[in-house]
């Protein structure tokens, strides 16, 4: 019964890309491999921002524009529990996202009540009050001076310096979250906020309760954003308010929006994607200029939205969902639909 | 007893200060409020037009030489025309789509417009020149007692008033504004009664985007600052007056913009500056959270 012949392929391939991207620190690309190094570094950590994302409109249709807020949190977690009381980074990293969640829950609670249009502007708004208050309560955050000096993580009492190492960090974050994410959407959990996404109303009469999974989806999203913005943290060991500004939310929505809405590979893909491209920008425009890449961004969230609402490769979608239908098809009668 | 007095000028002052920046809040309010009472979307391209708006008329007064008061209503129309435009690319071809998709392709719009303006006008904090201003703008229009007024204040209170008059007249006294009310209430039984839904939806989009660049050049005049993120900011506190006020409503908006102006300026005078724009983020957050129909404006039902 576990076996299942459709999975098999795709079970090796995953494993295999896997092991690609292990070996990519070691290939002889000479001088410029730490820099392509950071960059695929940076590459997966968005990865994990917009898998934490995609729970929200992705799973639940709602459009979630403040989800750098719960980064900005998680790295400020991150950043202060290490400078003042030198916290292992292993501790860190469920703190950061303990306190992502709980600032889910507390936004979460109540706005998820109103439609989504409301969420949105609410979520945008607790955002920009997180940029402000990490901005202007120098006692705690610094303000604009930033927090400079975050201590690197360490692995059994080696702290991490190489690049390789930062990535091979990320790489085992980007697999944990990918675990919680598909079991999360193959789950009765999954399903119900499918079933939210696709029709709230019938959802409730079905017996789903909304405000109690939608206010999860919120939570759990926050949690990896938080997660991720401890990593960030204590990579890039100095944190500035003006990194967690609401643009950082649409470079995120962008990549969810390009990979295709509830598309976890898709989700990846587009990050994959348009990460680099960011850094090839930054290359080709000029230095006052290179705010202007959203430029790029806003045109691809339209032309998704227009053309491409199942993402830039619907056929990652397709597969997906042949893989969740088989499956379902497998289940013994009576197990839990 | 003269502490209280000097007290009380500054609150005079203040209150004139925040019912100018309320006036012009509630002027890009309606726009929202609107466009969200015919389609139910929130279009976050709004603040970019008011954007656009000031730096339209810049631009017509400073490399086209065009006299300032000619260049406000052009730049009117040519926004009002935008606001058609922007309606007819993005949100047209998304009606029946998932809500989720028409939001994103809102946020789409409003960052690509506002990059668009950095790349064409650059980055840097620009005005208008002043010798091309009525030179009485930076005159005190009266002086009582410490309470200053300036003719520009003057000037941006009137044309709030009067832009809000004619939209009151178009809405209540003609067709077109019946048929709007009529959108708001029930789109598919207006198109059934022979309203040609679309039209009257660029007809509000126009409406909207004329109030709000005639908002952008005031703020341009009144704040002497004008450059590709303002729309950023306005928008949202125009948005969070919009919702104060109850959104769809058009006098919830006025009123909205005018409570928002006034709760920043005190706000920021008297509690903490540093958190002024902070103000209207946390005052949206908590009409939404407790009295989401806003002060005069329906309650939201959901419909089946």
């Amino acid at each position: 019964m576990k076996t299942r012949m459709s999975d098999i392929p795709r079970k090796w391939l995953y494993l295999g890309i896997l092991i690609l991207a292990l070996l990519l620190p070691w290939l002889p690309l000479g001088g410029s491999s730490n820099y392509l190094l950071r960059i695929l570094t940076t590459a997966t950590l968005y990865m994990v921002l917009a898998l934490g994302l995609n729970i929200v409109p992705g799973f639940n249709g709602l459009l979630d524009l403040g989800y750098v807020g719960f980064y900005g949190i998680g790295a400020y977690t991150a950043g202060l529990l290490t400078l003042h009381y030198n916290v292992s980074f292993w501790l860190i990293v469920p703190l950061a996202a303990l306190n992502g969640a709980i600032w889910g829950i507390l936004l979460g609670a109540p706005t998820l009540r109103l439609t989504g249009d409301y969420f949105a502007i609410v979520t945008f708004g607790f955002s920009e009050l997180v940029v402000l208050v990490i901005r202007n309560e120098l006692w705690l955050t610094r303000g604009p001076m930033g927090l400079p000096g975050i201590a690197p993580p360490s692995v059994f009492g080696h702290p991490l310096t190489q690049d390789w190492e930062y990535f091979y960090l990320i790489v085992f974050l980007l697999l944990v979250v990918l675990f919680v994410v598909t079991r999360l959407e193959d789950s009765r959990i999954g399903r119900a906020w499918y079933s939210i996404r696709e029709d709230e109303i019938a959802a409730q009469c079905s017996g789903v309760n909304l405000i109690q999974y939608k206010v999860t989806a919120f939570a759990i999203s926050a949690a990896i954003g938080g997660a991720g913005g401890a990593f960030y943290a204590n990579w890039f060991k100095f944190i500035h308010p003006d990194m967690f500004k609401f643009w950082e939310s649409i470079l995120i929505l962008c990549l969810v929006v390009f990979g295709g809405l509830g598309s976890i590979v898709g989700t990846m893909l587009g990050a994959l994607a348009l990460i680099p491209l960011t850094e090839l920008l930054r290359i080709v425009l000029p230095q006052n200029l290179f705010s202007a890449r959203y430029l790029i961004y806003g045109v691809v969230l339209v032309l998704m939205m227009r053309w491409r609402p199942d993402g830039i490769l619907p056929f990652v979608r397709y597969q997906e969902n042949k893989a969740r239908r088989a499956q379902k098809r497998l289940a013994p009668a009576g197990s839990g639909e | 007893m003269e502490d209280l007095l000097g007290m009380s000028s500054l609150f005079l002052q203040q209150l004139v200060n925040g019912l100018t920046l309320g006036g012009v809040y509630a002027l890009i309010a309606v726009g929202y409020t609107m466009v969200y009472g015919v389609i139910e979307l929130i279009n976050f391209a709004h603040g970019e037009i008011y954007m656009l708006g000031a730096f339209l008329a810049y631009t017509m007064v400073t490399i086209f030489g065009i006299p300032f008061f000619a260049a406000i209503p052009l730049t009117i129309m040519i926004c009002a025309c935008f606001g058609i435009l922007l309606d007819f690319i993005a949100y047209r071809p998304l009606r029946r789509a998932p809500r989720l998709a028409a939001l994103i392709t809102a946020i789409g719009m409003s960052i690509f417009l506002q990059n668009l303006a950095l790349l064409i006008w650059g980055g840097q904090i620009r005005s208008y020149p002043r010798a091309v201003l009525p030179k009485a703008f930076f005159q005190n229009a009266f002086v009582v007692g410490d309470i200053t007024m300036t003719w520009l204040q003057i000037f941006i209170l009137a044309v709030t008033v009067v832009f809000m008059f004619i939209l009151h007249l178009i809405i209540h006294r003609t067709q077109v504004g019946t048929a709007m009310r009529a959108i708001s209430q029930d789109k598919v039984t207006s198109a059934l009664m022979g309203i040609s839904v679309n039209r009257v939806i660029s007809f509000t989009f126009a409406i909207g985007s004329a109030m709000g660049a005639m908002a952008g050049i005031l703020v341009g005049l009144y704040y002497n600052a004008i450059f590709p993120y303002m729309g950023y900011n306005a928008g949202i506190k125009a948005f969070a007056a919009a919702v104060l006020g109850g959104i769809g409503s058009v006098p919830g908006a006025m009123l909205g913009g005018g409570v928002l102006g006034i709760a920043e300026v005190f706000g920021a005078g008297y509690l903490a500056s540093e958190y002024r724009d902070g103000i209207s983020y946390a005052v949206m957050i908590l009409v939404i959270l407790f009295k989401p129909s806003g002060l005069i404006g329906k309650p939201i039902l959901e419909k089946v």
